[in-house]
């Protein structure tokens, strides 16, 4: 028998039994669609909150000093605690793992502009921070050295504060006043949107402005010299957190005289930590096991399917023996029949399933409301496990059935 | 029948066959030894379970003997290999069985066509052989029914043509009438007469005495073992 003969015959076949076909195709469909559809899923709740927990800055760490513990120091003698510039300095120059150091210095100020007005988070940066905090500015520049130095009024805007203060309108060049005192949008940020962790306000809330600034305007009560609330730095990779965590503590930790271990005088705050605390692998594992299952379950049905089909046609595997056919003609005649099935369905299914993902991430949902991600190789494997388990279950049984004796198999009633 | 001189289709020499079940050892055939001729028309008779069936199975090849040799035209049958002896099924044996083994979900002539597809003859020719096959035994204007559609008589000349189609030297039947009633069993009856007459070797088992009388030769089977092997004087005597 020529392979176009088989291929022929199997068609034929599987249009005569319709409902045997139609249900075994069913089977391949789903389990197919259902895989191609969970594994994306868990990629795309992954996805999502990797994106939600890093708007406000990926691999890094925040630093501030609070009030020495009480574990390591008479009650009477509970210092506050903060960092200066010079620290700032220091950490730079001695700290070998963090890929870059910026700081901070915040205050919560009212901020107004053509009679309107919010209170804003007013981050006074230096430049390193654009680059620690990587966030998209849609319109004119960051804080630059220029700026630090000679501690310029300039200032970006949130995406909110801007349409609060300068409505849709807004642009660079505009002025607002901060506290009372008039300071030149030089930038603005884009939307950033919700954040699924951020330190006190959103971003779209915040204004920024050169950290001298906020230094010389809003000075300390605590100290002569310039005060940083924070100091942030980012990590060469996630997997260093613990190592370059250590390494800023200790530095830290000498300048402000305080015990390394005091988390309460020093707080390093990582939102890398946060989200390796997250329960995300075994969520991702949970809908890699249902998928699994779902993979399982369909490939039992086609199983079953083809089984059955087997069985109930041993006659018909002796009669072909017996007419002339060989072993192998058996084989690759069930072959092609669940080739075909289990490939077409497999097919339909992939389609299917990549339909329904696509179709997902077209619709207008939340901004963090996970998606599927779509995945070739999700989509091999899905194919080639409903494919395979198919044909072998199709296959197996009837080179069994081929290999004994054909009186055997037709005196089967 | 010149034929009678000729080199013998079917020798078989010792030929046992044990079914093994379990602990149970089912001795089907006990030492069989026959010759059958070219042209040749053979009913094999016997009560249920003496073996008959089992011989026939033997005689297709789609059995292989437990003990004993068998030639098939002169070549031993279980010297041929696999792949060799499923041609000579197709091509040298003729099948038909009591519940006619036809599939279902197929027309008549596709059923006839089945072993010219595994034959490897291009497909116009496989229907045109089909048909005429079809017309030989009465049935071309069923040609295009399932087995379903078809009657009983109807269904089993189906199967005689699918067994004719290849122009077989040896047509094995196993109780070809032995789900027909008695008038339609006639009709077949008639039919594997007229193709004996045509030439071809036959060999019926049966449990039809009528078969037996118009066989040229009959054999009785009882425990695995041939009873009796008788000719009749007048073979050809009703055509």
């Amino acid at each position: 028998m020529s392979a176009r003969e088989v291929l022929r015959e199997a068609l034929r076949l599987l249009v005569a039994h319709k409902l045997r076909s139609t249900l075994t195709l069913f089977g391949i469909v789903w389990g197919t669609a259902a895989v191609i559809f969970l594994v994306g899923w868990g990629r795309g709740v992954r996805d999502k909150l990797e994106l939600g927990f890093f708007k406000a800055g990926r691999n890094m760490g925040e630093v501030w000093a609070g009030r020495v513990s009480e574990e390591f120091t008479p009650a009477t003698d509970r210092r506050f605690l903060w960092f200066t510039s010079d620290d700032v300095a220091v950490l730079r120059r001695r700290a070998r793992l963090p890929a870059l150091i910026g700081a901070e210095a915040w205050e919560l100020l009212p901020a107004a502009a053509g009679g309107r007005g919010l209170t804003v988070d007013v981050r006074g940066i230096e430049p390193e921070v654009h680059e620690i905090r990587g966030i998209p500015i849609a319109a004119g520049r960051g804080i630059n050295r220029s700026d630090v130095s000679q501690r310029r009024r300039v200032v970006l805007l949130g995406d909110l504060v801007r349409r609060r203060l300068l409505g849709p309108q807004g642009r660079v060049g505009a002025w607002v006043r901060i506290a009372g005192i008039p300071f030149q949008v030089v930038g603005l940020f884009a939307p950033v949107g919700t954040q699924l962790a951020s330190d006190r306000y959103y971003v779209d809330e915040q204004v920024w402005v050169p950290i001298s600034t906020v230094q010389a305007l809003w000075p300390s009560p605590w100290s002569e010299e310039p005060v940083v609330t924070k100091i942030v730095y980012r990590m060469r990779e996630r997997a260093l957190l613990e190592e370059t965590e250590r390494e800023v503590r200790a530095i830290l930790a000498s300048r402000l005289h305080v015990a390394p271990d005091d988390d309460e005088a020093i707080s390093i705050w990582s939102s890398v930590k946060m989200f390796n605390r997250l329960p995300i692998e075994q969520m991702r594992g949970l809908f890699f096991v249902l998928a699994v299952a779902t993979l399982g379950i369909g490939g039992i049905g086609v199983m079953n399917m083809m089984l059955d089909s087997v069985h109930e046609r041993r006659r018909e595997i002796g009669l072909r023996l017996a007419v002339g056919a060989r072993r192998r003609d058996v084989v690759a005649q069930f072959f092609a029949e669940t080739f075909c099935v289990t490939a077409s369905g497999g097919l339909a299914g992939a389609a299917l399933g990549i339909l329904v993902c696509v179709l997902l991430r077209s619709a207008r949902l939340p901004e963090l409301a996970p998606v599927p991600v779509l995945g070739a190789d999700t989509v091999v494997a899905a194919l080639v496990v409903m494919v395979g388990v198919g044909v072998l279950a199709g296959v197996i049984p009837a080179w069994r059935a081929a290999r004994v004796d054909p009186a055997g198999t037709l005196r089967m009633e | 029948m010149s034929a009678a001189a000729a080199e013998p289709v079917i020798r078989l020499d010792g030929v046992r066959k044990v079914y093994a079940t379990g602990s149970l050892e089912v001795h089907a055939l006990r030492g069989v030894d026959l010759e059958v001729r070219a042209g040749e028309f053979v009913a094999v008779m016997g009560p249920s379970g003496s073996g008959k069936t089992t011989l026939l199975e033997i005689l297709g090849c789609l059995s292989r003997p437990s003990a004993g040799r068998y030639w098939l035209a002169g070549a031993e049958a279980d010297a041929i290999p696999a792949d060799a002896l499923a041609r000579l099924r197709g091509e040298a044996i003729g099948f038909v069985f009591q519940s006619f083994n036809l599939l279902p979900r197929q027309s008549a002539v596709e059923n006839v066509e089945l072993p010219l597809v595994y034959r490897g003859v291009p497909r116009r020719e496989r229907r045109r052989r089909a048909l005429s096959a079809l017309e030989r035994v009465g049935l071309a204007h069923r040609a295009a029914h399932r087995p379903a559609e078809l009657s009983g008589g109807e269904r089993q000349r189906v199967a005689i043509a699918r067994a004719l189609v290849n122009r077989p030297t040896l047509v094995l039947a196993d109780e070809p009438t032995g789900n027909l009633d008695s008038h339609t069993g006639e009709e077949i009856l008639a039919l594997l007469h007229s193709v004996h007459a045509e030439g071809n070797t036959l060999v019926v088992v049966t449990h039809d005495a009528g078969i037996g009388r118009r066989a040229g030769r009959t054999i009785a089977i009882r425990d695995g073992r041939i009873e009796r092997d008788s000719r009749s004087v007048a073979p050809e005597a009703r055509p």
